[in-house]
């Protein structure tokens, strides 16, 4: 095959000319004008497919890619719990936290009845930093000892399959579901951004290309999708029921995506997408895309978290927690059936949904009390950081995006204990 | 959505050799192994037995995530094995579905071994130490081993197969 530099001529006139309204052509018309690009600019000539093109073309038909799909998220999965479980927090970070951290503080710092002992330092009779709930002691736990590792294993794998052109195929796999639900098959990509954190992945929803995809998608980022920092915590605090959680969220993704695309007007139009070769990614690009993501996420992590525990212990200790607690009784007990004390997690969920499951752990729960509040905490508001993101695309997406969202917490989660009380084991 | 990549319907067969039949017989064996072993590891997860040990192997079947969704890798991987056997040494598109079913035992070998890796590296929770001695790192990767790590190897061999397929 052999390139050569285009002529002028009417379709890179149109091209020209067309700017920005380029943008609008149907995809026919797109189609059309590769043709004809191709046909003034490529001479064919003869081409030998390697075995590397034809794995790469079985990894995007449903009958091969799906299983493709299969093992690729299972290794995605098993390298994140193996790595950042097996090996970081439970291996070296909880023998770091509860074995040193958490006695030294405990054993200087003075008055042990104090407010500001409760602040920093938590409950003086934790045995381990999870439970402990200060800022020193859980704060620093979660956000380095278990959110730290999540978070960069995360965004290591999800670079080596972006960089090695995996995430396009999956994108052209995904795109007869996610059409379904008023998305197309790009959306893969802040929805998969999304399970790291979802600021970069409201931010991406700008792929989409209509206001339609972007609030469908939006929304559901801010509802089901749980970011690296809460699956690293899920994986500490249920790692027997993170599969029941997931299975929740994804039957929601599915239902209420596919109920907005049918009650939102607007188009779901058909996109183009270059599937390029499978290819070795290129160490300094990772290394560098790791470092900046890595950093980014850090620098609004870790002082929303320590911020977070302080302010919630600030409203224990004003009885603004217990206060809300009493009078929100009616909505957790009888309609969601989770005791009246996740007032107190809920609230940390607005500035971070992991510290919110971390603070789970200390209420006495039943197994499905626990999994439906972790579930509760995950499509609960956004967190303050993706609150911003959201503002910044736009006021009125982001409060039709909140009436949804409230709207969707409460049906859901009087489903979820109307399944449980079916089961009997609400 | 249209995706666009290059044309890659072109299959190159000729007459089956001695040497392709034999190619064809160890795919063919090796996927049927693999499909049991993936049938295996779901069965035994949804109960049917409390746990499989025999010589270095091994399903304990404890886990949802490794053993039914591992398994369900597992049964894909043997039924592409199964399905690009026939002329895989001569058909590119033939070994291009052996090379995607050897693809899937890998990935489920190479997460089992990371997860020895992993559970091998730190010291035991009751040590004061933080690394494991060097006796009990080796100790980590003693058998038994599960089905995808006990195929492993006999994989490496197809390696000379997908060259083969590429070559001719």
């Amino acid at each position: 095959m052999t390139l050569r530099q285009p002529e002028a001529g009417p379709v890179s006139a149109a091209a020209d000319a067309g700017g920005a309204n380029a943008m609008f052509l149907s995809s026919d018309a797109r189609w059309e004008m590769v043709d004809a690009l191709a046909a003034r600019t490529v001479s064919p000539g003869s081409y030998e497919p390697s075995l590397a093109d034809v794995v790469g073309e079985l990894t995007v038909r449903p009958l091969t890619g799906i299983p493709v799909a299969l093992a690729a998220l299972y290794a995605f999965w098993s390298i994140f719990t193996s790595f950042a479980g097996t090996l970081m927090t439970d291996g070296f970070m909880v023998k770091i936290f509860d074995g040193y951290w958490l006695p030294w503080l405990q054993s200087v710092w003075p008055d042990p009845a104090s407010w500001h002992y409760f602040i920093f330092v938590g409950n003086p009779l934790a045995d381990n930093s999870l439970e402990a709930f200060g800022v020193l002691t859980s704060g620093f736990f979660v956000s380095i000892g278990v959110v730290l590792p999540a978070v960069l294993i995360f965004y290591l794998t999800m670079t080596i399959l972006e960089d090695s052109g995996y995430l396009p195929r999956l994108a052209v796999l995904m795109d007869t579901f996610l059409h379904k639900i008023g998305l197309h098959g790009y959306a893969i990509v802040p929805a998969i951004l999304g399970l790291g954190c979802n600021v970069p992945a409201v931010t991406a929803t700008r792929i989409l290309e209509t206001k339609k995809q972007r609030f469908i998608m939006m929304t559901l980022l801010a509802l089901f999708i749980p970011c690296g920092a809460q699956l690293g915590i899920m994986m500490a605090v249920i790692p027997e029921s993170v599969g029941i959680v997931f299975l929740c969220l994804l039957i929601g993704f599915g239902l209420f995506g596919f109920i907005l695309s049918r009650l939102i007007p607007g188009e779901n139009p058909e996109i183009l997408v270059d599937v390029p070769a499978y290819h070795w990614p290129v160490k300094e690009y990772v290394a560098q895309k790791l470092w900046n993501r890595t950093k980014a996420f850090l620098r609004e992590a870790i002082p929303f978290v320590l911020f977070g525990i302080l302010l919630v212990n600030l409203l224990y200790l004003g009885g603004v927690i217990p206060a809300l607690a009493d009078l929100l009784e009616p909505v957790f007990v009888v309609w969601f059936g989770v005791p009246k004390e996740t007032a107190g997690p809920l609230i940390a969920a607005f500035l971070r949904k992991d510290l919110a499951i971390a603070q789970l752990s200390n209420i006495p729960m039943t197994p499905y009390q626990l999994v439906a509040s972790v579930v509760l905490v995950t499509i609960y508001f956004p967190c303050v950081a993706t609150f911003v993101v959201m503002l910044r695309e736009g006021w009125r997406e982001l409060l039709a995006s909140i009436a949804v969202l409230l709207t969707v917490v409460f049906i859901y989660g009087g489903m979820i204990h109307g399944i449980g009380i079916l089961l009997g084991v609400a | 959505m249209k995706h666009n990549s290059r044309n890659t319907t072109i299959q190159r067969t000729g007459p089956v050799s001695r040497p392709g039949t034999i190619y064809s017989l160890y795919i063919g064996l090796l996927g049927l192994v693999t499909l049991g072993f993936g049938c295996a590891d779901i069965l035994i997860w949804a109960g049917a037995s409390n746990g499989f040990s025999w010589g270095i192997l091994a399903i304990s079947g404890d886990d949802f995530f490794r053993w039914a969704w591992g398994g369900v890798v597992m049964v894909c991987g043997g039924l592409l094995l199964l399905s690009g056997a026939a002329h895989a040494a001569t058909s590119l598109h033939q070994a291009a579905k052996a090379a995607v079913g050897v693809i899937l035992v890998w990935v489920i070998a190479g997460t089992d071994f990371l997860a020895m890796l992993c559970a091998a590296i730190p010291a035991k929770a009751s040590s004061p130490a933080f690394l494991n001695t060097l006796d009990g790192f080796l100790a980590g990767f003693a058998p038994p081993y599960t089905p995808a790590l006990v195929i492993f190897p006999f994989t490496l061999g197809l390696i000379r197969v997908f060259r083969s397929a590429v070559h001719r």
